[in-house]
């Protein structure tokens, strides 16, 4: 019907997450009572993300990058269906699989094998593939006869190893990828780094958040710079990175020259 | 307009995820689909949470076994001893009502927490919550069949001429006790995610419910203190435990069959009771991930 070219394998149209404070961050019946009979200054809510439109054709990688609490993450989460958009549609086509903080989700009473299989069952995935895949999960994680003792006996190396073979053990049509490249020790980081290539080939479409520029530059071919929950500039990484270095030095220079003043109204020493 | 021609000719997409509001009956539907697809995960973690129910304790499984018996000590020891109680048999009189509410205050008290607890499993991967209460008032279960070994024991052993074949029945009633649990633990772990302190408020209620209750004392004792089909009674009367409670006995101590139409009312009232709870979880589920 319409002949386009490439289809999009994620269409975001107008995003925006709102967050409402009087409820985040565990509530009990007395602070209720106490915001009823004072109204609490400042706003009620906030947007970690708003106006936020976008695709990623089929085949392309997106990296999303941008200072700390710009909506990275909260976008990622909003992509995976974790969180639902306040406004806006956002739509993903085919299978698709998070690499969000591994392996923080693991029962620590439970062993790493019972843990692979819980997993599974909470991304969703078929029973017997599960079984098949097992073994091979195991072998990557390389955790040796551990894989039967409980969680809480692992180290956080053999904890991340395990999170980021199961992760990974999925093959989606869309990856979504937070800050995963940097795990475990040398020898498993590259064991990793070629895992992320392979899916990165065989995935339909990824989004990447991370703070690595040179990753950027090298294996993605669009960018996107979020600040404050907007999207600032969105183009090629080279152009994109480029952007970002400069105002994150531009701020870090705003940063500074306001700690200046502050302690120049103050009698203590600059050091 | 060409994004949506786009949209539906698209096979397999996900649908949309603005949040349309959902009309209330589909929320039901589609509830009942994510439990029947996620059978998996539940037994995955019924399994993980008898195993480590097991697996902290000096005694482990035995504290099932062992916790009615002592609790029922102390409650004999107290009535029968102290206040004086002129009921015949009463450790067993009492036995038949320890052992459900032990199964019924443990699963809600799992079940609260069910949903706080996989804070960053919800945070990281989109799936039904609502297995969550539901496996916890599942493994719960497991608990009650445990109990059946020491009133097991009790009869065998001391009050052999309280035995009757209606003890067969006493599944029939923990259907009904069960799918009552339920509507209160999907319910309960929904708003414990908004106010944290739903557990400590419950942990009390449960206490206040379990002596309003006919437990330690019959129903008739009640009717005894106030007039009979007064006002205090016919309230007493609308707890669901009342008649949960002296069902369990008439099967077990007074060898008749339960109280059929208030067991029925219970059964009518938990259902309704469950699909108000199933609605208010599914309206409040996505934002357990931004609250959390």
């Amino acid at each position: 019907m319409f002949p386009e070219a490439v289809p999009n394998a994620i269409e975001v149209d107008t995003l925006g997450i709102e967050y409402s404070l009087r409820f985040t961050r565990k509530t009990t019946f007395r602070d209720t009572f106490k915001n009823l009979r004072q109204k609490r200054d400042g706003p009620t809510h906030f947007w970690a993300l708003r106006n936020v439109s976008f695709n990623v054709k089929q085949g392309e990688s997106l990296a999303v990058i941008g200072p700390n609490g710009a909506g990275k993450s909260t976008l990622l989460q909003v992509l995976a269906g974790i969180l639902e958009p306040t406004e806006g549609r956002i739509e993903v086509r085919g299978h698709i699989s998070s690499l969000l903080t591994l392996g923080a989700g693991f029962d620590q009473e439970l062993s790493g094998r019972d843990n692979i299989l819980l997993a599974g069952a909470f991304l969703g995935m078929d029973h017997r593939e599960m079984m098949e895949r097992l073994p091979g999960i195991i072998e990557f994680a390389d955790i040796g006869q551990f894989i039967d003792a409980p969680i809480k006996t692992y180290s956080s190396g053999m904890r991340a190893r395990l999170g980021f073979s199961i992760a990974t053990a999925v093959e989606p049509d869309v990856l979504l990828l937070d800050e995963v490249l940097g795990t475990g020790d040398e020898v498993f980081r590259a064991k990793s780094q070629k895992r992320v290539m392979e899916l990165v080939e065989a995935a339909r479409g990824i989004v990447l958040v991370t703070h690595d520029l040179h990753w950027v530059t090298q294996f993605c071919n669009k960018a996107m710079l979020l600040q404050k929950g907007n999207i600032v500039a969105e183009g090629k990484p080279e152009d994109v990175v480029r952007l970002h270095v400069e105002s994150s030095a531009r701020a870090r220079a705003e940063r500074d020259a306001e700690i200046a003043k502050a302690l120049a109204g103050t009698s203590l020493p600059i050091r | 307009m060409l994004r949506f021609a786009d949209m539906e000719v698209v096979q397999g997409a996900r649908a949309s995820l603005r949040p349309a509001r959902r009309g209330t009956f589909r929320l039901l539907v589609e509830a009942l689909r994510e439990i029947r697809s996620r059978r998996r995960l539940v037994r995955y973690l019924v399994d993980a949470d008898l195993q480590k129910k097991g697996a902290n304790t000096l005694l482990g499984n035995i504290w099932w076994i062992l916790d009615p018996l002592l609790q029922m000590t102390v409650y004999v020891v107290f009535v029968s001893v102290i206040v004086g109680s002129t009921q015949d048999a009463y450790p067993l009189f009492i036995f038949c009502a320890i052992l459900p509410w032990k199964w019924f205050t443990s699963s809600i008290g799992d079940g609260i927490t069910s949903v706080t607890a996989q804070e960053t499993i919800i945070k990281q991967v989109q799936f039904p919550k609502i297995v969550l209460p539901l496996a916890a008032v599942v493994s719960g279960i497991v608990n009650f069949a445990f109990g059946m070994i020491p009133l097991a024991a009790l009869l065998i052993l001391f009050y052999s001429s309280h035995i009757s074949a209606w003890l067969v029945l006493i599944p029939v009633v923990a259907a009904v006790q069960f799918v009552f649990t339920l509507a209160l633990a999907v319910f309960l772990s929904a708003a414990n995610v908004f106010f944290r302190d739903v557990g400590n408020v419950f942990r009390h209620l449960l206490r206040l419910w379990f002596y309003l209750s006919p437990a330690l004392y019959s129903a008739d004792k009640i009717d005894s203190i106030a007039a009979k089909g007064g006002i205090i009674s016919r309230v007493f009367n609308l707890n669901p435990w009342a008649s949960m409670f002296e069902s369990y006995r008439n099967l077990i101590y007074y060898k008749t069959g339960p109280e059929w139409t208030s067991l029925l009312g219970v059964l009518i009232l938990s259902f309704v009771l469950l699909g108000l709870s199933i609605i208010f979880f599914k309206r409040t589920e996505p934002s357990f991930a931004k609250v959390l």
